[in-house]
């Protein structure tokens, strides 16, 4: 494969350009339309060819091998599960203590009820899917409120970072972090455990099993933080609580994410499955969206086609003035995206969206 | 706070309070507290008890061997969603999502034993002779066995047999193990009596024969599977995100990238001229009658 022969493309642009194609050939264009290549790139042979490069695994036909070690070996060797977390994900073997504590984070990380994870799950079991699309969209519920890890992680570093920095105590540079991001959904304290002992517990493991450090003791400083600034009662969450036994086992925000969301999907699985067995399905049409839901504009006729331009409202702005009444006359229109605000950011080394959230 | 679910549900699986979640009757905190591990979960999760010793480290084993198996579908989708840089969830969702009906299909082969355990306990044969009927069915009319051959470990999964072994050095050998070895035999000796070569049993046709025996229903062996999976396909995505290119297709990077647009062969129609607005219509007739584009209708 390769360019189309020359003379075969030069006979497509001559007669393209004679015909003329709609605004192509306009001299604005920072090239000559009429003068361009068919057919495919040709290979590179000058550059090596491409290959899937891993530093996480391989295989050949015998083994498979992840950081070095046969998979097979290791489970021969009696390594499971939670052991290979730590290969795949840290190139190493844990001790059996932070073993111990990875396997009990995963316990509490399985269900947490009819929360978002199950339920996408179940709504997408009602279309008849694999299991595997409803385990795969149960993950997907992971974001920076739900399961924040990442987020909650990488807050935890920048601030530790910056406590490093500026030479602030522990209490200190967690006092600053409570001032900036107090009502933060990843915060890691909140109201929702205090009835529930489940988070304060994880920690007091971590501190038995002695696999708790400086992302625990930072956590405990955030929550004294927010208790002396907060209104209203809170507490350990299980975020802050998972999220901080994760970083001290030496889990990376994206990878304690990653664990996680995927430790729920099996939880997810079971959902689809009894829903599956429990439930009905559902069909393109069946379900009704009642009226006294809707508070949109009224019930109105369409106009006629031949009538448009009588009913038709440009959006065109042509100063800046004009531009922000549309902009906030759009602002009360729900679903119109005019009243939020998405800062998307490459998430490849820290994750996170910037904010996300109401304008 | 709101707290109410997303929607209602009567559900046999689990439930939360401000005080407790609760899966199965047993409070989460408390089954960790108490040392069970997170395999032990597993059972508490799809089959509402607490297993035997054995079937737990069957379990650890087989989820163990599972869980990374560099490059094929669910960590090649992974890197794949990679490249444009979503959240990170989104790959992990898009590699689990690759388990279909070929790649690591464990509910079809789960479903395949279990109705002809059904069939031959209906029809009053034994576990092996309904093996060979099995096999002979399947291979006379040209379907693949499920749980045999793998595309790239063509000589034999190097995780398939160890897990067989496993199974028996547990001592959990029951009617499943005993279906897939008589599988794999007949298997075996139909295609050496036509002439072809060995095809050895895949993790499918023995993992899974393991998820059944210790009592995971087809879907719930599925589950397992292809979320253990998952843990290592966000490894890999994570390992592009942080130390590979974006995009997968820099001209800069001394190796050809992942769709560096050398690697795109095109195999459809030739180049042609757009029609005129005016021209449209016969031109669409025309193409319609002739009847060529047929071919490449997919």
């Amino acid at each position: 494969m390769g360019y189309l022969d020359k003379k075969k493309a030069e006979s497509l642009n001559k007669a393209k350009r004679e015909r003329s194609i709609g605004n192509l050939g306009d001299p604005k264009n920072p090239f000559d339309y009429y003068d361009r290549e068919y057919g495919t790139v040709p290979q590179d042979t000058k550059r090596a060819p491409f290959q899937w490069v891993s530093e996480v695994a391989y295989k050949n036909v015998h083994r498979i091998v992840t950081r070095g070690y046969d998979t097979t070996e290791l489970m021969e060797e009696g390594y499971g599960v939670i052991d290979v977390l730590f290969i795949d994900y840290q190139a190493r073997i844990p001790t059996i203590e932070e073993e111990k504590m990875l396997n009990y984070i995963m316990i509490l990380a399985l269900e947490d009820g009819l929360s978002a994870p199950a339920a996408i799950s179940r709504i997408v079991a009602r279309s008849k899917t694999f299991l595997t699309q409803a385990c795969g969209a149960s993950i997907m519920a992971f974001g920076h409120a739900y399961g924040a890890y990442s987020a909650f992680g990488n807050r935890l570093e920048k601030y530790l970072a910056l406590s490093k920095k500026q030479n602030l105590s522990l209490p200190e540079a967690a006092k600053l972090l409570v001032s900036e991001n107090l009502n933060d959904e990843a915060l890691g304290v909140s109201n929702l455990m205090l009835k529930d002992p489940a988070a304060k517990r994880m920690l007091a493991r971590a501190e038995k099993l002695g696999t708790a450090g400086e992302y625990i003791a930072f956590t405990r400083e955030i929550v004294a933080a927010a208790q002396e600034i907060s209104t209203e009662p809170v507490d350990l969450d299980m975020l802050g609580a998972t999220g901080a036994a994760m970083m001290d086992l030496g889990f990376t925000p994206e990878a304690t994410w990653a664990i996680l969301a995927v430790t729920r999907s099996f939880a997810a699985g079971a959902h689809y499955i009894e829903e599956v067995e429990r439930e009905e399905t559902n069909r393109l049409g069946q379900e009704l969206t009642p009226k006294e839901d809707y508070d949109g504009p009224e019930d109105r006729p369409v106009p006629p086609l031949a009538e448009r331009d009588k009913y038709a409202a440009s959006a065109l702005c042509t100063t800046p003035d004009e531009w922000t009444q549309r902009f906030e006359r759009m602002k009360t229109i729900n679903g119109s995206g005019f009243g939020i605000i998405e800062e998307v950011e490459d998430p490849s080394k820290k994750s996170g969206i910037k904010k996300v959230g109401k304008l | 706070m709101d707290r109410k679910p997303p929607f209602r549900r009567k559900t046999s699986i689990s439930y939360k309070t401000e005080e407790k979640t609760v899966m199965r009757g047993y409070n989460l905190s408390d089954l960790a507290e108490e040392g069970y591990s997170f395999y032990d979960a597993m059972f508490v999760l799809f089959q509402n008890r607490i297993p035997t010793e054995t079937e737990e480290k069957m379990l650890k084993y087989e989820m163990g061997v599972f869980l990374e198996h560099s490059m094929s579908p669910s960590a090649v989708g992974a890197i794949g969603v990679s490249a444009g840089r979503p959240n990170l969830p989104v790959c992990v969702a898009a590699a689990v999502s690759t388990f279909g009906g070929v790649h690591g299909p464990g509910a079809a082969h789960g479903y395949m034993l279990n109705k002809y355990l059904k069939r031959a306990q209906k029809e009053g044969l034994t576990v092996d002779e309904m093996a060979k009927t099995l096999v002979d069915e399947y291979m006379d009319a040209g379907r693949p066995v499920m749980g045999m051959g793998q595309p790239q470990h063509i000589d034999s999964d190097p995780r398939a047999e160890p897990i067989h072994l496993k199974q028996e050095e547990l001592e959990l050998n029951g009617v499943y193990l005993e279906f897939q070895r008589a599988v794999e035999k007949y298997f075996h000796a139909r295609r050496k009596a036509d002439g072809r070569s060995y095809v050895g049993v895949n993790v499918v046709g023995s993992g899974n024969t393991a998820l059944m025996e210790i009592g995971f229903s087809p879907n719930a062996g599925w589950c397992i599977g292809s979320v253990v999976r998952g843990f290592s396909c966000a490894a890999h995505a994570l390992f592009n995100m942080k130390k590979g290119r974006a995009w997968g297709a820099s001209r800069n990077e001394p190796m050809v990238q992942m769709i560096d647009l050398s690697m795109i062969k095109y195999v459809g129609p030739e180049d042609r001229i757009v029609p005129k607005q005016e021209e449209r219509q016969e031109y669409a007739r025309t193409q319609k009658e002739e009847g060529e584009y047929k071919q490449w209708v997919i």
